[in-house]
Formats: C-alpha cells, structure tokens, sequence
C-alpha cells in the first residue's frame, strides 16, 4: 500500500521557485518531496515556497524534511516558506512551533512575496 | 455493525515504511467506526502514525522486524499500543530535546502528546519502545468535515 502524492514545480525567476504537493506525505515518501526541492536547489533556487494546499495528510517526516530543507538554503542565503495547509495540516506547524521557523502563509503568492521572490 | 466494548484487536505489520498507511488508515477507520468525531478520528490516525513511523526510522536493530498493534475498544474511549522490540531510547532525553527536528524522533511525539488524551511511553534496550495512547470518545458525533 504506497501513499498517494503528486509533486510538480516550477521557476518563478531567476532564484525564487514552488515545489506543489498533492496527497499525502508521510514516512514512506517523504523523501520524494527532499528529492524534488533538493534537485530546484540544485538548479539555483534559494528562495522556495512549498506550496501544501494540496497535501490531506502530513506527518512529522514531511515536517522533518521541510525543516531540513530550510537549513540548507539558509545556509545559502535563501529561505523557504510554507503555503496554504489545509487545518490538519497547518495545526501541525503550530503544535510543533515550527511556523516560528519559517513562514506559514495562505497561498502561494503571499508566500513568495514573503521570501522575496 | 457496532463493535460492543469492551473488545481487543492486535494485529502484527512488517517494520517497513509502506505499512505505516495501512496502521493509520485502520486505525482511523476503526475510530470513525466507534462513533468518534471525524476530527477526532483524524488525530488517531496521525498518532498511529506516528508511533508506527518512530518504530520504522528510529530502530536500527535489524532483528526486530515487526510492529505489534493493538486497540482496547472500551465503553467511552479506545487504548491503542504500538511496539516494537528494537533497541529502545529514554524518552526524557528526546523529549527534551528539540533543537535538531529534523530528526523527526522528538517532532512526532510532541505531535503524538498534543492530540491524544493521555500518552505513556516505556522504552529499554530490553523490551523495546511501546507507545500507549488513549482517547476519549465525545458524547456526541458530528457529521464529518
């Protein structure tokens, strides 16, 4: 039984991109969506928005990989924020005070304009 | 069909990360079953979730390959324990220890603690980790979201 997710992405700009999750993320796939924001790292975005209205259900490896993938363009001068969780999902970032770690915003576009992009 | 309480389910899975959809998913579908909110049945699901998931990434000790499961259906709330019989940890060292949360360990059972009504969590090198969960049922059902 594989969870169901769907990931697309897209550039917006020269370093600003939204990596969009549709599904489910959880332990089995959630190295899907490191793979995905790992490779629009990799092609030069440092500004990402991750882009969850989509997402039913999030676990905390999703989170964990959210996280993960934060530091690393924190480490590279970009940032990352979170758009659009559905209430199941976005209660997740305030239970685990992660919405104090990066941006939680409604949509996709109030998200970029909060990474700058 | 309703399940008359008090009545236990066990139910053993493979300690591998595809069969952690089915745990929640059962357990979720148990719940809804009970007569338990949606809302409610939502936060059974990402609990069950969760300690399935901590059993699969955080036990290195490749003898122990399963999970056991099992729901005490009672009157008003419903026990549910997920084990395992690896390694073990101390609980206190991860639970205060939230600086690194993509290790996901002390993430999932902050979430585990803030949507269930009572957790307890044994763990050795001995017997393994059990995490037990309890939630109580709402006198009232509503009709989903």
């Amino acid at each position: 039984m594989s969870t169901t997710l769907e990931i697309g992405s897209r550039r917006e700009g020269s370093e600003a991109g939204v990596l969009s999750l549709k599904g489910e993320v959880d332990v089995a796939n959630a190295h899907q969506v490191r793979d995905a924001a790992l490779k629009l790292v990799s092609e030069g975005v440092r500004l990402l928005v991750v882009d969850l209205s989509g997402i039913e259900y999030m676990d905390s490896a999703g989170l964990g990989v959210l996280v993960a993938i934060h530091k690393r363009l924190r480490e590279q001068g970009g940032s990352l924020a979170v758009a659009g969780p559905q209430p199941r999902v976005g209660r997740l970032f305030e239970i685990t005070g992660l919405s104090q770690v990066f941006a939680v915003r409604e949509d996709a576009a109030a998200a970029l304009k909060e990474v700058g992009g | 069909m309703k399940i008359a309480a008090p009545c236990r389910i066990e139910t053993r899975l493979p300690r591998r990360p595809e069969f952690v959809r089915f745990a929640r998913s059962a357990a979720k579908a148990l719940a809804l079953q009970l007569d338990f909110n949606y809302g409610d049945s939502c936060d059974v699901e990402l609990s069950v979730g969760e300690a399935c998931a901590n059993a699969v990434e955080h036990v290195c000790d490749v003898e122990c390959t399963e999970i056991l499961m099992s729901f005490v259906i009672e009157s008003n709330h419903l026990v549910i324990e997920v084990c395992d019989h690896g390694q073990g940890f101390d609980p206190a060292k991860v639970e205060s220890s939230q600086e690194d949360p993509a290790r996901g360990l002390g993430i999932g059972l902050q979430i585990i603690r803030a949507l269930m009504d009572e957790v307890k969590i044994s763990s050795s090198c001995q017997t393994g980790t059990c995490v037990r969960m309890v939630k109580y049922r709402e006198s009232e059902p509503d009709a989903g979201e």
